[in-house]
């Protein structure tokens, strides 16, 4: 509870504070028409209560359920609000959601209004509307296509606020009134989860939870007020009630919404964002968007841009080693700044990004460092919906081995924040607003306490300095060694195969042995290049792949991820396969996944000398030619070692 | 609009004989387009179609016959006057300006509705501001509903085909008119542009309460999405009714498949 009662305790109560307070500063941002039209925080007031005295007008009472079905925009936000105003709780569905999901939702959340963004979201709930009783409203704001559409719980947007003004006109405070009626423990979301391990759950978010993740999110970042914020995660996110919702509310900042959901990236220039959010897969289509771009350029300005990044990536690569910048660099990168990065980052929109987000998955240090060299530093950031935020990148400098820093910050909210490893290598969490249960499922909720502890089910680590955590995988997926240490292959495979000298990895442990070993499919083009810049000589892959420097070219790259383990799980020795993984004998599958008991079958004697740390060993494998004729392949494999990391390296 | 003019129909073609020498286009033509009908016409290949359209929209001036849109004779009036009475169109291919962007073509079919002169537009007089203002607010509008927001900056001729005729019948529908004819808006289209485009001119139709006439070879689509089909063939009409009736036409069989009926 907060010390201060005054202190606002729901994001309505904070929509009133801030009308109040900056009622005439932008509170938000819509481009419509072609042009950013703008709403303070007094208009944005005064659309939440037309709004929430329609919901009145409707029947809707405390505590009942409203879902919302739209692509972000302005009134989005106001439609939760407004809901939240009459201490009503939002779920908030992607919208894309199917109609068999939204049934679900609508059911086990036992919604009484939906709004809907327009005919594609009003076509799903209408069918449904006869199937839950207690389903009496449906409002869209996009009229496209609806114009005929007539039943007696559908309104259009000016319909329903229109069903206000007689209320308004009665009782003048009422919206206020019901605002201040709120607690910090009311219910203020159901955010259900993905459901990919059986069916969605709710977490029951409370107002509390909501002011408590925002102002920790608010507080490790030191987010000036008024920052420059656009709106795009979908609200059924965690982070986006975090973020846009609440600390939007909070900080107050700008919050922006663009045109379509494909023109975000054109938005993001124009407003030149201070703080963007996307997930690996988009900073990859980024980076690559550099790439292609740069080959459309004539050769002389592809060659500017590359020195001029590399010129980056020398004094900036501190962030990531810590390799000294030599004093040339330092007198070269102004220049290369106002040649080559800033453009970049203007073309990107990053100008203004102080504060630039991934989470979800690993993202290849290659792109990290491609945006490092820009001088666009990645944060990552990892929570989950039941607890909150847990770790973020903090302060100047990001590793990208890690999910960030621990941002149990003290608050006012709840009991101190403690985390713990469980001997599963679980993480635990306590403290703060804490975890409120899944709605409807008690025994769902129970499941995920371990006495007062919350158990995330994910296996993580300690990163090089205490406060970081590294990000291992689920509990469920880790495999055991003879010792008892846990360890994921799954985490170890994705981290070498970001190395651009190995195609295919396949990492070897279980509970018969003491130690991990791997399986290497190295990359033949591009240690064939390699090995011609260094003059290695060399005929076929078999040949290529057991010769010394390469070796030790792989032993360097196993090492350099063998630091980010923790010293049980690290790889101690490998081999390089002599032949490439290949579907077609069955050792992949056609989506390139790793056929596990039959490579660790054929190669078995592989395994067995490495485990019996043997220099050497002869393999003969059987295979099959394209054109249908079998022969054997015969070969002396050659069994490396990684050199033990002395604790300083670490 | 009254109530007796509410029944008339809102076009009224009698007896339309098109000649080009020795070569009869048209012969005898009468038909009606009444309020909020989606109108198609049909027929094989030199059937008339195009023709019957270009003397709707002033465009040819027949032989014989008259044209009468909402009570007047139109039908020798010249095309920017017909444009005005409220009929718009729109060609076969793309008539489009190529380096302008898709706002810029679109703010081509407000022309009519400007009333500003060159000297003041050029002086950028208040009153020729405001105007501008309502008239962008239109196009936007009109955009907006045929989803190319994304597109408003772009030049015209780097889009793809499908798109230019979006655009193209964004113009028309730009100059607000009563009724709208279009001339095989979905020729050289793909399925997913055909559907795409059946689906605004539906929209078309339900938003605006006005009628759409349609010259189309897609049978799929004239089934669908036509209120009312007429058929032509060598210049004659040889079919005018719904699409059930018209699919069972003996005649119509007989056109389109060359079999003697």
């Amino acid at each position: 509870m907060s010390a201060d009662s005054l202190t606002p305790q729901t994001l309505p109560q904070w929509l009133l504070h801030n009308a109040a307070n900056h009622s005439d500063e932008v509170a938000q941002r819509y481009k419509r028409n072609g042009i950013w039209q703008e709403f303070s925080w007094a208009d944005v007031r005064d659309e939440v209560r037309e709004l929430a005295l329609g919901l009145r007008a409707r029947g809707v009472q405390r505590s009942q359920t409203v879902v919302l079905m739209s692509e972000n925009r302005p009134e989005l936000y106001w439609a939760e609000w407004a809901a939240q105003a009459i201490g009503a709780k939002v779920v908030a569905l992607y919208p894309d959601a199917t109609e068999a999901e939204v049934d679900y939702v609508l059911k086990d959340a036992q919604a009484v209004c939906v709004f809907a963004e327009d005919q594609e979201q009003v076509d799903k709930v209408m069918p449904l509307m006869s199937r839950h009783a207690g389903m009496h409203t449906v409002v869209w704001w996009e009229s496209g296509g609806l114009w005929s559409y007539r039943h007696e719980g559908l309104f259009g947007w000016d319909d329903f606020k229109a069903l206000a003004q007689p209320i308004a006109a009665e009782d003048a405070l009422w919206f206020e009134q019901a605002i201040h009626q709120g607690q910090s423990q009311d219910i203020a979301l159901l955010l259900y989860t993905s459901g990919t391990t059986g069916e969605p759950k709710g977490v029951i978010t409370t107002h509390a939870s909501l002011l408590h993740n925002a102002e920790r999110i608010g507080q490790t970042l030191q987010l000036p007020p008024g920052c420059e914020y656009l709106s795009y995660i979908p609200l059924s996110w965690a982070t986006e009630q975090w973020v846009g919702v609440t600390l939007g509310l909070i900080r107050p900042m700008r919050v922006s919404f663009a045109e379509r959901p494909d023109q975000i990236q054109e938005a993001i220039r124009e407003l030149a964002c201070e703080m963007v959010f996307f997930g690996p897969r988009q900073w990859e289509s980024l980076a690559a968007r550099v790439h292609a771009r740069m080959l459309d350029a004539p050769p002389w300005r592809q060659r500017v841009v590359d020195w001029g990044l590399h010129i980056g990536r020398l004094a900036r690569s501190e962030q990531m080693d810590t390799a000294r910048r030599p004093w040339w660099v330092r007198l070269l990168l102004p220049l290369a700044d106002a040649l080559v990065l800033r453009p970049l980052r203007d073309q990107l929109g990053l100008l203004r990004a102080r504060i630039v987000f991934t989470g979800g998955a690993a993202v290849a240090p290659d792109i990290f460092r491609l945006f490092a060299a820009m001088g666009v530093m990645l944060r990552n950031v990892y929570g989950c919906s039941e607890f909150g935020l847990i770790t973020v990148h903090q302060g100047e400098q990001a590793n990208p081995e890690t999910i960030g820093h621990l941002a149990l910050l003290p608050s006012a909210w709840g009991e101190p924040m403690q985390w713990r490893l469980a001997p599963t290598g679980g993480l635990e969490l306590r403290g703060g607003t804490g975890f409120a249960g899944y709605w409807g499922k008690p025994e769902k909720s129970a499941e995920k306490m371990n006495g007062e502890w919350f158990q995330t089910g994910d296996a993580v680590g300690q990163g090089p300095n205490e406060t970081e955590l590294i990000y291992y995988d689920r509990v469920e997926h880790m495999s055991c060694l003879k010792g008892g240490h846990t360890f994921s292959k799954q985490f170890i495979e994705v981290r070498l195969r970001f190395s651009p000298y190995i195609r295919e990895v396949m990492v070897v442990g279980d509970p018969s042995r003491e130690c991990v070993t791997a399986l290497v499919n190295i990359d033949g083009d591009v240690f064939g290049r390699w090995a011609e810049l260094q003059g290695v000589s060399f005929t076929t892959f078999t040949d290529l792949s057991q010769r010394p420097e390469i070796l030790t070219q792989v032993a360097s790259e196993i090492a350099q991820v063998n630091r980010t383990l923790p010293e049980a799980a690290r790889i101690t020795h490998f081999v390089n396969l002599p032949k490439e993984l290949d579907a077609d004998e069955g050792e992949l599958t056609r989506t390139r996944k790793l056929k596990r008991d039959f490579i660790e079958q054929r190669y078995g004697c592989l395994i067995e000398a490495m485990y019996a740390n043997q220099a050497k060993t002869a393999i003969e494998i059987p295979i099959r030619y394209q054109d249908g004729r079998s022969g054997v392949l015969r070969a002396d494999v050659a069994v490396g070692r990684i050199p033990q990391l002395s604790l300083q390296e670490n | 609009m009254t109530q007796a003019q509410q029944h008339l129909p809102m076009l009224e073609a009698r007896d339309i004989t098109l000649k080009f020498g020795g070569v009869t286009a048209l012969a005898n033509i009468s038909i009606d387009i009444g309020h909020q009908e989606l109108v198609a016409l049909i027929g094989p290949n030199g059937a008339g179609k195009s023709s019957l359209l270009n003397v709707l929209s002033g465009f040819y001036r027949p032989s014989e016959g008259s044209v009468r849109f909402e009570g007047k004779n139109i039908g020798r009036w010249p095309v920017h006057l017909v444009a005005q009475a409220g009929l718009a169109r729109t060609f076969q291919g793309t008539h489009l300006l190529p380096h302008m962007s898709v706002l810029d073509n679109i703010m081509v079919g407000r022309y009519m509705h400007m009333k500003s002169s060159l000297t003041t537009a050029f002086f950028y007089y208040p009153f020729a501001h405001r105007e501008e203002l309502a008239h962008r607010a239109v196009a936007e509008e009109i955009l907006s509903f045929l989803e190319l927001e994304h597109l408003r900056h772009h030049p015209v001729g780097t889009l793809g085909y499908g798109m230019r005729k979006r655009v193209d019948l964004g113009r028309a529908l730009a100059m607000e008119p009563r009724m709208l004819l279009l001339d095989e808006p979905m020729a050289g289209m793909n399925v997913e542009e055909k559907e795409d485009l059946a689906r605004f001119i539906l929209d078309i139709r339900e938003s605006r309460q006005i009628p759409v006439v349609l010259v189309e070879h897609d049978m799929g689509v004239v089934m669908d999405i036509a209120d009312r089909v007429i058929v032509l063939n060598f210049g004659r009409k040889i079919a005018d009714a719904s699409p059930a009736v018209v699919q069972q036409d003996q005649q119509v069989i007989a056109a389109y498949l060359g079999v003697h009926a």
